[in-house]
């Protein structure tokens, strides 16, 4: 316990910070010594501990607190965050980035998985030692009640044993009774429904352990986790028969992916464009090509209006080319008839204005 | 599955922009206030908190919890909508 008092003078000075805030404690200013983060995390953590170790009041419980320190790796507050990350890798929690606001939830974490198998164990323990007592008595109980329905079992079951053993049984009995209750206090749905599922197994496991006087309960470390997983492989197919509906998911829990939101979450750029993926200034390009004239086209018509252009301006100005001599005969032959009555129409005007002078 | 409310299907409609941290289901005036005190003013920095967490129930309802006292329900209300709106637009 010493080592709470310890440590913060050998943690560095960032990590005297994350850990105020994971705290949700004010910082000091920045430019402060470290000793001044020292003494508040001394204040507010240290105080956190000692409020912590002051409601365990039973001393079986700190013996049990103590057991677990000293089996299982030390208070999750005092590891770094890459020995916080391994910590509850080896528990099976694939962990996200430990940063200061998530670390307090990750420390909590690893501190109810530490509490939850320490008492799986000592659970496992006890029972054995209630069984190993007077198998006969339990196995007469469980034919008649074999038929009634688990839970009913379980109470039953612990009311009989309370009445027929000794204290420090029921004593004991109490003591599982109250870890389960804090356990469920603890633990969220998923924890829940976990050890739900563990109260079911453990009627059921209490069965076959009389039945077949099987060594579950001699080893009180680690293995007893394992024994637990041994002993679910037989007890699943019962479990199975007796609830036919649930599916073979780890918690029980069955959930379906909803639905996605259609107007609102669907993409509305893949329903406006189903085709190619063109940016809107191209398609709009396309569209105004197909309206105007093409391209060749435009210039066959420049170059025709062009060659008649040069040919009127080369009438107009000049008459010595060939070539348009015959052209101008034919417009003169064209331009005959009209201008026939012109020119008598023009010697009639004449004569008339030399005849006024 | 259960319905959700109309904070819930008004917040998953749209990007969240600028939306206020109330603008989210299970979140009203009083917890509203308490994350603003702590920080979060906006509901991009929830989803920002959410997201660190990877987007895990438990530990995003524990965060809630913590952070500004949310019961049951609105912890899941509040993890259901950003939820959601992650699978649409994220």
């Amino acid at each position: 316990m010493s080592l709470f008092v310890e440590d913060p003078a050998y943690l560095s000075k960032s990590r005297l910070k994350s850990d105020l805030v994971a705290h949700n404690v004010a910082l000091p200013p920045t430019k402060s010594k470290k000793e001044v983060y020292v003494d508040l995390h001394l204040k507010h953590i240290a105080h956190n501990n000692a409020a912590e170790f002051s409601s365990d009041e039973e001393d079986q419980e700190e013996d049990v607190a103590d057991k677990e320190e000293d089996a299982e790796i030390p208070d999750p507050s005092c590891l770094t965050d890459d020995d916080l990350k391994a910590a509850l890798l080896e528990h099976g929690v694939k962990a996200g980035p430990i940063v200061a606001s998530t670390r307090a939830l990750y420390e909590n974490k690893l501190r109810r998985l530490l509490q939850s198998e320490g008492h799986g164990c000592l659970n496992g323990v006890e029972k054995g030692v209630l069984y190993s007592d007077s198998e006969e008595e339990n196995g007469e109980k469980e034919d008649e009640e074999s038929g009634s329905e688990r839970a009913k079992e379980e109470t039953v079951e612990q009311s009989d044993q309370a009445q027929q053993r000794s204290s420090q049984v029921e004593s004991r009995r109490s003591l599982t009774t109250s870890t389960d209750s804090e356990r469920e206090l603890n633990g969220s749905n998923v924890q829940e429904h976990w050890s739900r599922s563990t109260r079911l197994d453990k009627p059921i496991v209490d069965k076959y352990t009389i039945n077949n006087q099987s060594l579950y309960y001699t080893p009180k470390e680690s293995p007893c986790i394992r024994d637990m997983k041994l002993s679910q492989e037989p007890v699943e197919d019962m479990l199975q028969e007796m609830f036919p509906n649930t599916e073979a998911t780890p918690t029980g829990i069955c959930a379906t992916r909803r639905r996605p939101i259609k107007g609102a979450a669907g993409r509305p750029f893949q329903y406006a464009y189903p085709d190619t993926p063109a940016s809107p200034t191209t398609l709009e390009r396309r569209e105004v090509e197909r309206r105007l004239v093409p391209f060749q086209i435009q210039i066959l018509v420049f170059v025709i209006v062009a060659c008649l252009l040069y040919l009127i301006y080369v009438c107009v100005e000049d008459y010595s080319f060939s070539p348009f001599v015959a052209l101008l005969d034919s417009l003169d032959q064209g331009s005959d008839s009209e201008e026939g009555p012109l020119l008598q129409a023009e010697t009639q005007d004449t004569p008339a204005l030399s005849g006024q002078e | 599955m259960s319905s959700t409310s109309q904070k819930h299907k008004d917040f998953v409609a749209e990007p969240m922009g600028e939306k206020s941290v109330m603008a989210l289901a299970g979140i009203g005036a009083a917890l509203g206030k308490r994350l603003e005190e702590k920080g979060f003013d906006k509901a991009y920095v929830v989803l920002g908190q959410f997201l660190v967490l990877k987007k895990d129930e438990e530990l995003f309802r524990d965060w809630l919890k913590d952070t500004c006292g949310a019961n049951v329900k609105q912890q899941g209300d509040c993890y259901g909508c950003l939820k959601e709106w992650c699978d649409a637009f994220l």
